[in-house]
């Protein structure tokens, strides 16, 4: 780790703090795409809140306050409410919020209660025993780096050895029983990492931290990819980048790492949201205004051609007056048509030039076979099952098939 | 009044007040909201502290309020992107708000020790001292609160029962007939997110947060009918806030973690029993069905 350390522009604490986070982003960002995935995000505040009664109960035991043991009762009371969970899910009612909610209170209540008795039994230096648990990010040591990264390196192996596997129990795991994968192991496996990744953020930077940890890498790489084999990297990356971005805006600025952290992770996945290609809540807004837009310009130039068709050129106003469109829209229906270079201004009166009128031949040609489509489509053998696209039917019917629906529409007028 | 009723009844309380809409959080899968609350309000403490420069209780909490309502509304927008499910969007929310919070107090109040446990969270033994004068009768100041709480969500639960009904198990049905789930739900938010923080601060969080999601689980292993449920979530809170009392007692224990345990053990004990959906129960149904199968298979000609 020294030569890292000696790497980063930082005094050493900080060098030490960001590469922790770092670390600790990688291993979060790859784990919590599974917890993500299976709607159980908050498994890391439930497992956080778990590791209370354990290390009330090795201090009870051994009577010290040694790190080493308390870690290791924390850890395994991690792994029995991580396992009760399991247990009262499978029980088939309970739906998994409700199980990780039981499972936080009184695992929690549990310890507190176990606090009073530490209290009560009167031991010198039990003061402080819930504060070791929610720790601080300054507190790193470099040997807790070897740590990490082991941590981290276990976790990326697993994911990248059980991929197949794992991804099958995550997607269908009746499925992944009835091929007799062993499912249960693989859980226990997965929930035994998430449990030590947790118990290690605990300690070194907090449980809320650890919280976000999980959640914001796993969410904003949902949003850029549809793909299990690419989220699970990409979530990993984004965490370490995140970690990192934190811990050095954190030391910038003087505050405090952890909640910096929290808010830059936060901050990714709102930007996610907001921007992902093809899914965010902008890129999705900004699609739809496209398509009303062409819409609109498509109408208005319908509109324009029946209203050449039935007499003198019309103003815009009288064009949105026989239209029954709004003014408004009209004019910017007829803006975007000049622009493609399909309206020719007459001294305010309105034409279609000859690209205008081809255009608005074609979008009546569609019309017309689209209800042509409607009345007689079930008339037609058309040779593929699959539904044709109602906004081109040409192209995806043929040649063939439009002029024998066209040719139906003419017997049933001639038949009238 | 006698500080064992005191205590007892303010727990109580508590227990009603959640186990009227704890059922609803656990049926529409956001039991941890009330979680989420209790680390979100961490802001606005920190915003009353520097507004007003006290941490007299009415300022912390009408500050840890306006929080509590942002932090369910922001997790009820991700939500309704239909990008992010609820889980991750409360994973998110309240850890954004309490880092805010932490920021906060590194900043600008660094020397004021301002923490949740010191400001807004009680301690449910400490409730018979804080007293008000009721019409000469002198009453504890959580049983007032609290009553006036459980008042609340009463007329909020009967005035829109059918509302919260149908939105919580058919929202798309819910919308065609004119009631909208989104509305319904912030409603519903808002109203724990007020129960959370006035609970808090009367009994400390940890209880809350028990009392809001255990017995509502519990409740839903033994019965289907909504309104059963939040009889038997509100009847399971007082034996929690019974029992658990007088074991505390007994055992010279924290109160709110005993209440707590006692809630688990009725959750255990439905788990276990439940006629319907009992592991117990299903077991018995398993292994009857199996000699019922072999039986037959042995009648059969071979």
């Amino acid at each position: 780790m020294g030569p890292l350390i000696d790497l980063l522009p930082l005094d050493y604490p900080d060098a030490v703090v960001a590469i922790g986070a770092a670390l600790l982003g990688i291993t979060a960002g790859a784990l919590g795409v599974f917890a993500v995935l299976r709607e159980r995000s908050l498994v890391g505040d439930a497992l956080a809140h778990a590791a209370l009664p354990g290390v009330c109960v090795a201090f009870l035991v051994t009577g010290a306050k040694d790190a080493g043991t308390l870690v290791v009762g924390a850890a395994f009371a991690g792994l029995v409410g991580a396992l009760a969970m399991v247990a009262i899910e499978r029980s088939g009612r309970i739906r998994p919020d409700a199980a990780i909610g039981v499972v936080l209170s009184s695992f929690f209540s549990l310890g507190i209660v176990l606090l009073t008795f530490i209290a009560s039994s009167e031991s010198a230096n039990q003061a402080g025993l819930e504060k070791y648990l929610f720790g601080q990010a300054a507190g790193l040591l470099e040997r807790d780096l070897w740590i990490m990264a082991g941590l981290a390196a276990a976790s990326l192996l697993v994911v990248a050895l059980a991929f197949r596997p794992l991804k099958t129990t995550l997607f269908d795991p009746a499925f992944a029983a009835s091929t007799g994968l062993p499912a249960r192991a693989l859980e226990t496996l997965m929930t035994g990492l998430l449990v030590v990744a947790v118990v290690v953020g605990l300690r070194t930077v907090g449980a809320i931290l650890m919280v976000a940890m999980l959640t914001a890498p796993a969410v904003a790489a949902r949003q850029l990819t549809g793909r299990l084999a690419l989220m699970i990297p990409v979530a990993a990356l984004i965490g370490g980048a995140v970690g990192v971005t934190g811990a050095l805006l954190a030391s910038g600025t003087d505050l405090p790492t952890g909640p910096v952290i929290v808010l830059v992770a936060v901050g990714v996945v709102v930007a996610c949201v907001l921007l992902a290609p093809g899914r965010g809540v902008l890129w999705r807004a900004g699609r739809l205004r496209a398509e009303r837009r062409r819409r609109l310009a498509e109408g208005v130039l319908v509109d324009l051609e029946t209203a050449l068709h039935a007499g003198p050129p019309p103003t815009a106003q009288e064009l949105a007056d026989v239209s029954g469109r709004r003014p408004g829209a009209v004019r910017r229906g007829l803006r975007d048509l000049e622009r493609t270079g399909m309206l020719a201004d007459d001294a305010g009166r309105l034409r279609l030039t000859d690209a205008g009128a081809a255009a608005a031949h074609a979008m009546l040609e569609r019309r017309a076979l689209f209800g042509a489509w409607l009345e007689h489509g079930h008339r037609l053998d058309v040779p593929d099952a699959r539904e044709p696209d109602p906004t081109d039917l040409r192209a995806s019917l043929g040649d063939d098939l439009a002029d024998r629906l066209h040719a139906l529409v003419r017997q049933q007028e001639a038949r009238s | 009044m006698n500080d064992d009723l005191t205590i007892v009844l303010t727990a109580g309380l508590v227990a009603t007040a959640a186990g009227l809409l704890g059922p609803f959080l656990v049926l529409r899968r956001v039991a941890l909201m009330s979680d989420a609350v209790s680390h979100a309000v961490l802001p606005g403490i920190v915003v009353a502290f520097l507004v007003f420069q006290s941490r007299a209780p009415l300022p912390v909490i009408a500050g840890a309020a306006v929080f509590a309502i942002v932090c369910v509304l922001a997790v009820d927008a991700l939500r309704g992107s239909g990008l992010v499910k609820s889980d991750a969007a409360i994973a998110l929310v309240f850890p954004a708000l309490f880092s805010l919070g932490v920021i906060g107090i590194t900043r600008w109040a660094s020397g004021a020790h301002l923490d949740l446990d010191s400001t807004i969270y009680g301690e449910i033994a400490f409730a018979p001292f804080d007293v008000v004068a009721f019409g000469g009768v002198e009453v504890a100041r959580s049983i007032v609160l609290l009553g006036g709480v459980v008042l609340f969500n009463l007329l909020l639960v009967a005035a829109l029962w059918k509302e919260l009904k149908v939105t919580t198990f058919d929202p798309g049905f819910a919308r065609t007939i004119g009631v909208s789930p989104t509305a319904i739900s912030r409603i519903l938010l808002i109203a724990v997110a007020i129960t959370a923080v006035t609970a808090f601060e009367s009994v400390g969080a940890i209880l809350v947060v028990s009392l809001l999601i255990v017995p509502a689980a519990a409740a839903s292993l033994l019965t289907q009918r909504l309104w059963v449920m939040i009889a038997v979530t509100v009847t399971i809170g007082w034996v929690s806030a019974i029992g658990g009392y007088s074991s505390a007692i007994a055992l010279d224990a924290s109160i709110a973690g005993c209440m707590g345990l006692v809630a688990f053990a009725c959750f255990l004990l439905g788990l276990l029993l439940s006629p319907q959906h009992g592991v117990l129960a299903r077991r018995v149904r398993a292994r009857r069905r199996g000699r019922r199968i072999a039986a037959e298979l042995a009648q059969r000609p071979a």
